[in-house]
């Protein structure tokens, strides 16, 4: 059996948003790109909390290779970091990250999955931080002929059948697929474990197997891009909030209470 | 019909007779349309919502076209996907247009990846730039917005709750057209085992709502929470923290990965209001903050704020609200 992990590399969620809450998020000169260089370049979190899932398959018992690919310009970093954890397979997809789009990176990997020896699953995170989009697994599934299951926060590996629980508005859900499927995966999977420090050093060694757009011999129509970003701005926040005043709390309290029955909103 | 409309794709149906979210994605459809000199058309899969004929008359829908079969009774994705493919394929649409929920979250780029077509989901407006659909989107949870071009004949394109007031005009009530569509091959690959068990009241439909995030402290202070909701008539909610350390249940979360909210009243307290956790209740009528730091971005978004210790002012709220 094999499964493979799809990981991309993104700006730290967390440093973006401290930026912008404090007003100091800024756009490059392109007018859509991010540029403070102080903001940290990570693995997506949802993508480590996919190894994870096929971490917890192998803890389980299942046997399979596991491969981690990631398209972009330099992905090594967290290549390495994903075979410090256990992946078999690492594997970067070189192109150049300005030219991508969702169809793009889906056929890239579908294509480098099926010159590789395929995938009885596919694990990918629900989506990326940065632009949230979460469209590349459902493409990727389309593809390769796969099913789908969202929003899982639990994979168990019975043979060849995938038992899931999925996070949804109505509370979990629990369902049953065949595998080959692609599963994307929830921040309620839980935290991510930790490479060993011996398993971190031993990755230092491990390099990557490269391979570009051509290798993967992708038509004219899968490399034309359908979406371009052409700007990128931080949006406006009102901000004319009434701050209420009182000596204590049982008067910031009654204030807060008068003003909402007031307004009629309770 | 005529080809090249822009179609607005709904199943289900609400309390109010609708789909959620359907009027604001008409609203949007029907800008489009006009952008584009095309007509707008309201695709229904499954049963027809109740309130669909006098909605579409309402936001100008030329077309109000139902697709039955029973597959569609209660909509799977491989059911959907495949209807709405072959709809697409029929009519040549210029655009697919969807209310994004976690269903159409699934389904929508599945209809673009086997049509061949640019998706964009998160949308918060639509445009024209030339010929070009133009896309506006939240990212980084809100924090940016991206302006995404999208080329082709029929882009795939969903917007967030939360994205627009919905203006509804004057106008007949649409009689709903049936469409059939084969879908004897179809057979939902995905089984479930265990349904979701909904129990109670859902925070998407909740009027007022009180929140409660790392402030707090610790977990066991969350029962503040539910009480000073309990006291206000509303349900209580958390920020995606207190979800991932195990306070509360997931089904509570208020965000961009968890419930978009609109309530008339939400009550963040303890929350610093990172835009990951705004995404989920910037809708709100009216926002109340509460937070130790005077500096905490949630009080950009509220109407009233108070500095102050969430468990100083918790019990007192709590009295306070259940005094009359």
């Amino acid at each position: 059996m094999r499964i493979v992990v799809c990981v991309k590399e993104v700006l730290d969620p967390d440093a973006v948003n401290n930026y912008a809450v404090a007003g100091r998020l800024e756009i490059g000169d392109d007018g859509k790109t991010l540029t403070q260089t102080a903001i940290p370049r990570l693995m997506n979190g949802f993508d480590e909390q996919a190894i994870e899932a096929a971490l917890r398959l192998r803890d389980a018992g299942a046997d399979f290779t596991l491969a981690v690919v990631s398209a972009g310009e330099s992905p090594e970093k967290l290549l390495k970091h994903a075979a410090a954890l256990g992946a078999d397979e690492v594997v970067a997809i070189q192109v150049d990250p300005g030219s991508l789009d969702y169809h793009l990176v889906a056929a890239l990997i579908s294509a480098q999955i099926e010159a590789s020896g395929g995938a009885d699953v596919v694990l990918c995170g629900r989506q990326a931080s940065d632009d949230d989009q979460g469209v590349v697994p459902a493409l990727i599934a389309e593809r390769l002929d796969m099913s789908l299951v969202t929003i899982a926060k639990a994979v168990e590996l019975e043979g060849t059948t995938l038992r899931i629980t999925r996070v949804t508005p109505d509370g979990d859900e629990r369902v049953e697929t065949a595998c080959p499927a692609v599963v994307t995966i929830t921040n309620e999977l839980g935290d991510p474990r930790y490479p060993t420090a011996a398993a971190k050093v031993k990755a230092r060694r491990v390099k990557p197997t490269t391979v570009t757009p051509d290798d993967l011999k992708l038509d004219a129509d899968d490399l034309a891009p359908r979406v371009s970003v052409t700007r990128q701005f931080v949006p406006e926040v009102q901000g004319n909030c009434e701050m209420l005043q009182g000596d204590s709390p049982a008067a910031l309290a009654d204030a807060l209470i008068e003003k909402l029955r007031a307004d009629s909103i309770i | 019909m005529s080809q090249n409309a822009v179609i607005v794709c709904t199943w289900g149906e609400d309390q109010d007779g609708l789909p959620v979210g359907a009027e604001e994605v008409l609203h949007i459809g029907r800008g489009l349309a006009a952008d584009l000199g095309t007509d707008l058309a309201w695709l229904v899969l499954g049963a027809l919502p109740s309130a669909a004929p006098e909605t579409a008359g309402r936001y100008g829908v030329a077309n109000l076209l139902q697709v039955e079969d029973a597959k569609l009774e209660s909509p799977q994705p491989d059911a959907l996907v495949a209807a709405l493919a072959a709809v697409a394929g029929e009519r040549s649409p210029r655009a697919l247009l969807f209310h994004q929920t976690q269903a159409s979250r699934a389904v929508a780029p599945r209809v673009a990846g086997r049509l061949g077509d640019a998706v964009v989901m998160n949308g918060v407006s639509a445009d024209l730039s030339g010929e070009c659909i133009v896309v506006t989107a939240s990212a980084y949870g809100g924090d940016t917005r991206v302006v995404y071009e999208v080329s082709g004949r029929c882009p795939v394109i969903a917007f967030i709750a939360n994205a627009v007031v919905p203006e509804p005009g004057d106008g007949a009530a649409v009689a709903a057209e049936a469409l059939s569509v084969d879908l004897t091959g179809v057979e939902e690959r995905v089984k479930i085992v265990e349904p979701a068990r909904f129990e109670g009241p859902r925070l998407d439909d909740a009027e007022i709502i009180v929140s409660g995030g790392r402030g707090l402290g610790s977990s066991d202070n969350y029962k503040l929470i539910e009480q000073l909701a309990a006291a206000l008539g509303g349900l209580p909610g958390a920020s995606r923290p207190l979800v991932d350390d195990g306070w509360v249940d997931s089904s509570q979360q208020v965000g961009l990965t968890g419930r978009i909210t609109r309530p008339n009243l939400y009550v963040a307290i303890g929350i610093s209001g990172a835009s990951q956790h705004m995404a989920g209740c910037s809708a709100a009528k009216t926002l109340v903050a509460i937070n130790r730091d005077a500096e905490a971005a949630i009080f950009q978004y509220a109407k009233y704020g108070i500095v102050g210790d969430a468990l100083e002012l918790l019990p007192e709220l709590i009295r306070a609200a259940g005094a009359r």
